[in-house]
């Protein structure tokens, strides 16, 4: 992987230093709005590595199971996790296993995504790799059709050069 | 295999068959009648009637509300969650945000709606929706619940989360090859995730539950699929009663979900727990520490050195705890004691560490 970028935050004047991995060209003007977080061990996912980190201390989570006692006096099974990234105000809701620590798990990998988005905007890994796609489909799309068009060309050459030799016989 | 010494019982699990002996086992054994005694005697309580099985054919989404407002007439709690996590396991996933909105507004089969009406009515009885739809999750392990095994708990979950960061960061002196023990372990699911989620890590435990095949069988079940057999021993013993010198040692870490709740609390569990789950998984005496201070007096000889204690603790522990380690248990280090993310029950760490002459 690419080493680490420094960059610092001009917009508030903070010292934070924020650290964006393989982000080459990225014009500090382009940045949106407000502080980045600092970095820490992520949930790393494979696939998208240049995913923003996040920090704990940034994070509001909010586990949906009521008041009352815990632990073995209480069996509640809605493991509902939401989570709020209170800098950006973002929110995220995971419900998708039945296990609370998947769930936060998992909704720390969307957090990360959705950071991503809206600070990198367009040059986000998302977007980025959206557009790849669409862009590969496209070209993909005009190589099948350069493909028939040759075909046809030829199968018309084959029809033109078959007349003549009709005439003949 | 089984094996005897004395009154002692072990199981090791060589091969695949063991699990239809399990079954067997379970089902002709007395303790195997016992348990379905049991079951019979929670399942025949007086319960509420259910709503009326429709006469036409009905959509997920329909059931879905009729049995959220019947749970809601009738008391149920969780009214909402219950109806989704039956009717989304009918339709095979395991949350309802997991299935898609067609499948939702799709007619259910007759049978479909049959089996929604027999399991919401199981929830009737305020039976806990793992026991319904006989699973429930468990960070990344699904296992089979069956009552009255205590199901795990979420907070569990956290306990095994640290267990396993201790474990990588810090692999202990030269062991390459961590043994745990797991005192009490229920369904399994502290060690099952232990030995899922480290590759180089054996597990033996110990548990008194009554109905041993139960238990056997529902880790069985889940391991044997998964070739963990060489690395998993179980011990039928109750540790507080029985003392077994030299029958465990070096082991690295000590895990446990003791029963941990005060004896005045047990009068104010709700339905789901107190008719349907094992109270001596629960009940940890006058003061809850009744199966914590045994477990804590006898870890320094199965320990070894610098071996570590895992427990899940009630909130009002800790100090008590650590207090009465100092003054009984010199061999014991206290370590650290965290809270769990909710604030509501505790995980506590001791370290074992031997005397220097």
């Amino acid at each position: 992987m690419s080493s680490l970028l420094p960059f610092t935050s001009s917009l508030l004047g903070a010292s934070r230093r924020l650290m964006w991995k393989n982000t080459p060209g990225l014009s500090p003007l382009l940045r949106l709005t407000p502080p980045a977080p600092s970095w820490v061990a992520a949930f790393g996912k494979k696939d998208l590595p240049d995913l923003p980190v996040l920090l704990e201390e940034e994070l509001e989570e909010q586990f949906v199971r009521g008041s009352g006692p815990g632990g073995q006096a209480t069996n509640k099974t809605s493991n509902c996790v939401v989570l709020k990234h209170i800098p950006t105000g973002i929110v995220v809701k995971c419900h998708q296993t039945r296990s609370v620590d998947i769930n936060r798990k998992r909704a720390r990998d969307i957090m990360r995504e959705k950071l991503d988005v809206a600070y990198k905007g367009e040059l986000s890994e998302l977007v980025v790799k959206k557009k790849e796609s669409v862009l590969r489909k496209q070209e993909k799309r005009k190589r099948v059709n350069e493909n028939l068009e040759r075909k046809r060309l030829f199968n018309e050459a084959l029809a033109v050069d078959n007349k003549p030799g009709d005439d003949n016989a | 295999m089984k094996f005897s010494q004395s009154s002692l019982t072990w199981y090791t699990f060589p091969n695949l068959s063991l699990q239809h002996l399990l079954q067997r086992e379970y089902t002709n054994t007395c303790k195997g009648r016992y348990l379905k005694k049991e079951i019979w005697r929670c399942l025949t309580r007086p319960t509420c009637s259910a709503p009326a099985f429709p006469a036409g054919r009905i959509t997920a989404l329909q059931a879905l509300d009729v049995w959220k407002r019947h749970f809601v007439e009738n008391g149920v709690t969780e009214p909402e969650q219950s109806s989704q996590y039956i009717i989304a396991h009918l339709l095979g996933a395991k949350t309802i945000e997991s299935v898609e909105q067609q499948r939702l507004a799709e007619f259910l089969s007759k049978e479909e709606t049959q089996q929604v009406w027999r399991l919401c009515s199981k929830r009737l009885s305020r039976m806990p929706v793992q026991f319904v739809i006989e699973e429930w999750d468990f960070r990344d392990l699904t296992l089979k619940m069956r009552p009255p095994v205590f199901i795990p708990r979420p907070e569990t979950e956290e306990l095994v989360e640290l267990v396993l960061t201790d474990l990588q960061n810090h692999p202990g002196s030269t062991e390459t090859t961590p043994t745990c023990l797991e005192v009490g372990c229920g369904s399994g699911a502290i060690s099952l995730s232990l030995l899922k989620s480290l590759p180089q890590v054996k597990v033996t435990l110990s548990m008194i539950f009554k109905n041993i095949f139960l238990v056997l069988l529902l880790c069985c079940c889940f391991f044997c699929r998964l070739g963990l057999q060489d690395r998993l021993k179980v011990y039928h013993m109750d540790v507080i009663k029985e003392q077994m010198p030299g029958l465990f040692s070096s082991i690295s870490v000590l895990v446990s979900n003791p029963p941990y709740l005060f004896s005045e609390d047990m009068a104010t569990l709700e339905p789901e727990i107190s008719r349907f789950e094992d109270r001596a998984a629960l009940d940890g005496g006058e003061d809850g520490l009744n199966v914590i201070r045994q477990i804590l007096t006898l870890a320094p000889d199965f320990l070894s050195n610098r071996g570590r204690i895992y427990l899940e603790v009630d909130p009002r522990h800790p100090a008590l705890i650590r207090r009465w380690v100092e003054d009984n248990v010199e061999e014991l280090r206290f370590v650290e004691t965290r809270q769990d993310v909710s604030g509501k029950s505790v995980l506590q760490r001791d370290q074992h560490t031997f005397q220097e002459f």
